[in-house]
């Protein structure tokens, strides 16, 4: 064998290997898709519009909400909620005595004070919690129930609401070519996204974005959701994402949990409430405010690579980023 | 209460014959199943019962499973529900035979050392004992697994099976440190996590069919604490019924649950749940 064979043999022995290395990186999705998301990635990340986040500093829950949250939707320059029918989804996945699982009545009430004021023609506040069959109880025990009903406000149990199937977007679920997906979900003009700030074991971190798992209805998926982990919690929670109504967020951070979250995790008062149109960039900043980097959190990596959302040039609003920084306690590595 | 549930029920049955979750609701498998239970043997429901058992035939797949509902072509763990309720009010027949054979077929997640490892040492289970998943495909979990030997333990030669040996040992297995079950993670990091009423009664009703002498005593005492935790109608419910299935009682429970029902005639607007509710005041499925 002489020298040039030798070379042609070596490259063609290269160009297989890639080629195997490429087919087995990209089975999940195909190789089409995957040269596809990250070519928006890269548009994204230098061409896309830039996020914008507004960061309010509240120590309490006991204070009034709703001038904090008037001044952070102005500054993040939020959507028009005029006429339109709204369901805020806070996380109520489950409920327990001294951990700060679920998101703050007082948020939840006071993003739909927030909505009457500015017009939203109807409001739902609505979840559907993962381990328990029953998401009401929950709600009666962090005191949402009761603030609910001093307002008006309905609440659905997302887990049974006569779900409805839906396409699903590019591959971001393997095994299937529909979702279902709860009535009052699909009959929404706009979801807003009240996640509690903590960190998630399997995910890194539960913000915006993790929140949203809530809407995967029980009834058709079972208690707890495991089709998201089968299927990949990274591509289930974007691939959930990308399939809804347009989505905001409003991050409960005034009390947030660390360490072994989202369930066993300790309160950190933190006083943080971020509010944003882009739930991606929204997320990056909360998560960097907890004092993690993005690449320890696999679906905001994975949103930078495929470009959903913003998570490279975001604008900052409101009090500096600075004063709310803190360094939460690492979830329990898998 | 039993009259004023019984009118609320068979009012809100839809034109196909099944139920949904909620009035107004399209008709789905679980619920239809539930109500068909809840219904039987009770005098001038045989019409009632009659349409719902023909709607639950036309929604069964061709693979024998049943899914959400008769528009879902993915079997899943409402197949446990299907053959329980065809098994009481219909008897014998080839539908109830087809899903018990799917149930009996249904793939697991296919282990890999990573899922071995993550489950011996970060969960504190024992990977290898086959349950029942809600999908196919996925991991195994304390319901659909109870559900489906609900659904199979009336076949003489299923119920002496190996697979129902297996089923005994994954419910030791999955039970909580300090009695009773959840979703099936007793362990999670170190942590025990705590039992719930709904799982708890459900293991316990598969239990009492399949091997009433592998129930502990702590498990009913775990199930009656779960109960008063506000666990909900549902765990309320469920738990009488075990407590029942087992000759136990709580009349705090059944006291409790007729404070819940609504003017209408049923628990929180829910169709489902009110049917459970009335199996629960019967004391049997």
């Amino acid at each position: 064998m002489n020298r040039r064979i030798f070379l042609r043999l070596a490259a063609l022995a290269a160009i297989g290997v890639s080629a195997a290395l490429i087919y087995r990186n990209t089975a999940p999705i195909g190789a089409w898709n995957y040269f596809r998301w990250a070519a928006r990635g890269q548009k994204q990340r230098f061409f896309g519009p830039p996020g914008i986040v507004a960061l309010g500093e509240c120590s309490s829950y006991n204070t009034n909400l709703l001038p904090c949250l008037r001044g952070l939707w102005n500054q993040a320059e939020m959507p028009e909620v005029r006429g339109k029918r709204v369901l805020i989804k806070p996380n109520l996945v489950d409920f327990l005595e001294n951990h700060p699982v679920t998101t703050a009545p007082e948020v939840v009430v006071g993003v739909a004070d927030l909505l009457f004021e500015l017009g939203a023609r109807e409001i739902t506040v609505g979840d559907g919690s993962a381990f328990r069959r029953e998401t009401w109880p929950i709600a009666e025990a962090n005191r949402l129930a009761s603030a609910l009903a001093s307002r008006g406000l309905k609440f659905v149990d997302l887990n049974y609401d006569d779900p409805q199937p839906v396409p699903i977007k590019e591959k971001w679920f393997q095994r299937a070519s529909e979702f279902w997906l709860p009535r009052n979900v699909l009959n929404s003009d706009l979801i807003i996204s009240v996640p509690k700030l903590k960190t998630h074991h399997w995910a890194g971190v539960s913000l915006s974005l993790k929140n949203l798992l809530g809407v995967v209805p029980g009834a058709r998926y079972g208690w707890p959701k495991n089709m998201l982990h089968v299927n990949g919690l990274p591509l289930s929670i974007l691939g959930v994402y990308q399939i809804l109504p347009p989505v905001i967020s409003v991050v409960d951070g005034i009390i947030g949990m660390e360490g072994d979250g989202p369930l066993f995790g300790n309160p950190v008062p933190h006083g943080l409430l971020a509010v944003g149109r882009d739930p991606v960039s929204v997320d990056v900043i909360c998560t960097q405010l907890m004092g993690f980097s993005i690449e320890s959190v696999p679906h905001l990596m994975l949103a930078a690579w495929a470009g959903i959302g913003q998570t490279h040039r975001i604008k900052i609003q409101g009090v500096p980023r600075e004063s709310l920084q803190r360094h939460y306690k690492p979830p329990p590595s898998i | 209460m039993k009259s004023k549930a019984l009118t609320y029920l068979l009012s809100n049955q839809n034109a196909d014959g099944g139920w949904g979750y909620a009035p107004l609701q399209s008709s789905a498998i679980e619920p239809t199943s539930a109500l068909l239970l809840a219904l039987r043997d009770i005098a001038n429901c045989a019409q009632s019962s009659q349409r719902a058992i023909e709607w639950l035939r036309r929604a069964q797949n061709s693979d024998g499973g049943w899914g959400f509902n008769l528009n879902d072509a993915e079997s899943g763990w409402q197949t446990a529900w299907a053959v329980l309720a065809l098994r009481l009010t219909a008897g014998e027949g080839d539908g109830s035979r087809r899903g018990a054979k799917w149930l009996l077929n249904v793939q697991t997640m296919q282990l890999t050392p990573a899922t071995i490892q993550f489950s011996m040492k970060t969960l504190k289970i024992d990977p290898y004992l086959r349950g029942w998943p809600w999908l196919p495909g996925e991991a195994t979990w304390i319901e659909p697994t109870a559900l489906s030997v609900l659904a199979l333990v009336s076949e003489a030669d299923i119920a002496s099976s190996a697979r129902m040996n297996e089923a005994i040992q994954y419910f030791q297995d999955r039970r909580c440190p300090r009695g009773g079950w959840n979703v099936g993670n007793p362990i999670m990091f170190n942590s025990a996590l705590p039992a719930g009423a709904h799982t708890t009664a459900l293991v316990l009703l598969a239990l009492s069919k399949l091997a009433p002498k592998r129930i502990n005593p702590e498990d009913i005492k775990v199930l009656r604490s779960e109960m008063g935790r506000g666990g909900g109608i549902l765990g309320l419910a469920f738990g009488l019924l075990a407590l029942r299935t087992l000759g136990e009682d709580d009349p705090l429970a059944e006291v409790r649950l007729s404070e819940m029902q609504g003017q209408n005639g049923g628990w929180a607007d829910d169709l489902y749940k009110t049917a459970v509710v009335l199996m629960a005041l019967r004391g049997k499925i």
